[in-house]
């Protein structure tokens, strides 16, 4: 129970971020407009919106991809939006990211095991005599048979292939995992075991997620905190078990978009 | 009966078949829905009726009739007159389907053309007529663009424009509104359902998202692993599922108010 006694602590901050891009015809598009969130530690900060709404370009800058045009991203003490490249690469061990697509997010031509294990060889964590026990030890974790530290992701189905880009991710003992439509790719039932399989992760090692997505139902059953942005601001923030109750008109619009089974 | 099938089996190469044994019928202006997870082979069994299987694909057994007419026995020349016409189909993105390099309006001319004898300016007429119906403002503006200067939605609202140019009495759609956010998605499957409600078209859907399923379909058909296990009514599988996969199914998709993982 020690998690639920930090759920209230900040593990970053994001602090009026603004991010403009200068279009070839000389206007200027604002991207992300003076964007403020706290993320909670341990738990799931889901960002909702439609494309264009500038969810991703806020991810892009809490990654470090590009630079803000002002405000600042506060992890640990730190303003991780103006580290030093070393300094970077140090600090990106403690912020893994999930993709849309692992399909593309994969070097076709390494088997499952370099591909888990790359973070930790590339920061010298492990030896290379060490990566088909850590590969199969990470894939115990994700629900995968050890077997398959030798496949290739080609011959893996989309939800087998977003469990390793999870043990992947989870490879340097992340605190924050940031998932950009992890599962928008993903049939129903295997989306399903892949938020199950999130959720259990988060229970046993107190992950903090960052999650990006546009499905306000799914993001209605497991996210602590969802932000709700359009057009590059956000609009509203509220608790996850509160989102069917928002009165926001923008926030109703997306809840009455979803198409319900029965 | 608009499009009888029975016993069907689709083969790629000389491997065991990898759709076994499909039965459906369709009468003029219903909806069929075929769901599935990825690989259950929904897009197969939709692709046969246009005789468009991809690589080494063929109809191994059964028989697909058309308005009485056996689709296996039609020459080159009979498909020719009959797909896009007759029969038309609605890619996931209907982007891919476009040619980077050509106007909307040069493709959407020389498509109108090819199965009448309009002059262009009534091509064009046509065109932006279709385009007006399917809600896209400044339809002549959209003939003089190309598809990447449209967004997702937008490209989509084209590539159904063109499907149902010349009333088709089937219309094909593989996963139509996937690619989309959810208010984009909720127009587009309002504004398909009313095309074809008004002009009778009768449809097949590929989808993964059950709630559009269940706002579309008159029918439906549930898909695993190559065979059919459900098909009926949609009403009637959607209230009272009788397999697992189909109880799975359901029980997969996010509702909001649904049951919190945390």
């Amino acid at each position: 129970m020690s998690e639920q006694n930090n759920t209230n602590d900040c593990l970053m901050s994001i602090e009026h971020i603004t991010k403009e891009f200068k279009l070839s015809d000389g206007n200027i598009l604002r991207a992300c407009n003076d964007i403020c969130i706290d993320i909670p530690k341990g738990r799931t900060t889901a960002i909702v919106g439609e494309s264009g709404c500038g969810k991703s370009t806020l991810v892009k800058t809490i990654m470090g991809i590009h630079e803000p045009t002002s405000g600042r991203v506060m992890f640990h003490g730190k303003d991780i939006t103006k580290l030093s490249n070393k300094e970077k690469r140090q600090n990106y061990r403690h912020i893994q990211m999930v993709f849309q697509d692992p399909a593309t997010a994969f070097n076709p031509k390494m088997k499952v095991k370099d591909l888990i294990c790359e973070p930790l060889r590339s920061f010298g964590i492990i030896s290379k005599g060490e990566v088909e026990e850590r590969a199969k030890e990470l894939l115990r974790q994700v629900d995968l048979p050890v077997e398959f530290v030798n496949r290739y992701p080609h011959s893996m189905s989309g939800g087998q292939r977003q469990r390793v880009a999870i043990a992947r991710a989870l490879a340097l003992e992340p605190e924050v995992i940031v998932c950009d439509e992890a599962t928008s790719a993903l049939d129903v039932s295997v989306q399903d075991s892949i938020i199950k399989l999130l959720v259990k992760l988060q229970q046993e090692k107190g992950i903090t997620y960052i999650f990006i997505c546009h499905d306000l139902a799914l993001v209605s059953l497991f996210s602590h905190k969802v932000v709700v942005m359009q057009k590059g601001s956000v609009m509203e923030q509220l608790d996850g078990d509160k989102l069917a109750e928002s009165t926001h008109p923008y926030t109703r619009d997306l809840l009455n978009a979803v198409f319900s089974v029965h | 009966m608009l499009l009888e099938i029975n016993d069907l089996d689709i083969t790629y190469g000389d491997n065991t078949p990898t759709v076994e044994n499909v039965k459906l019928s369709l009468n003029e202006g219903e909806i069929l829905t075929i769901v599935g997870e990825s690989g259950s082979g929904k897009t197969t069994v939709i692709r046969s009726i246009l005789g468009l299987l991809s690589g080494d694909g063929h109809v191994s057994k059964g028989t697909l009739n058309f308005k009485g007419r056996d689709l296996k026995a039609l020459s080159l020349k009979e498909w020719r007159e009959l797909r896009g016409k007759d029969i038309s189909m609605i890619f996931q993105d209907s982007g891919n389907m476009l040619n980077p390099v050509q106007t909307i309006g040069h493709q959407f001319r020389e498509y109108i053309q090819l199965h009448s004898d309009m002059s262009d300016s009534e091509a064009d007429a046509k065109a932006v007529e279709i385009l007006k119906r399917m809600h896209l403002p400044n339809a002549e503006n959209i003939l003089s663009s190309y598809a990447f200067e449209l967004s997702g939605g937008m490209r989509q609202r084209v590539g159904i424009a063109m499907a149902i140019t010349f009333h088709p009495q089937l219309l094909l759609a593989d996963e139509p509104t996937s690619a989309l956010d959810v208010t984009t998605q909720a127009q587009i499957v309002k504004e398909l359902m009313q095309v074809v409600k008004e002009s009778g078209t009768a449809m097949i859907m590929v989808t993964h998202n059950l709630g559009v399923a269940s706002y579309m379909s008159d029918k439906l058909m549930v898909m695993a692993g190559g065979r059919v296990l459900e098909y009926g009514n949609a009403k009637d599988i959607l209230t009272n599922p009788q397999s697992n996969y189909t109880k799975t199914l359901l029980a997969s998709v996010p509702t909001i108010g649904g049951k919190r993982y945390v």
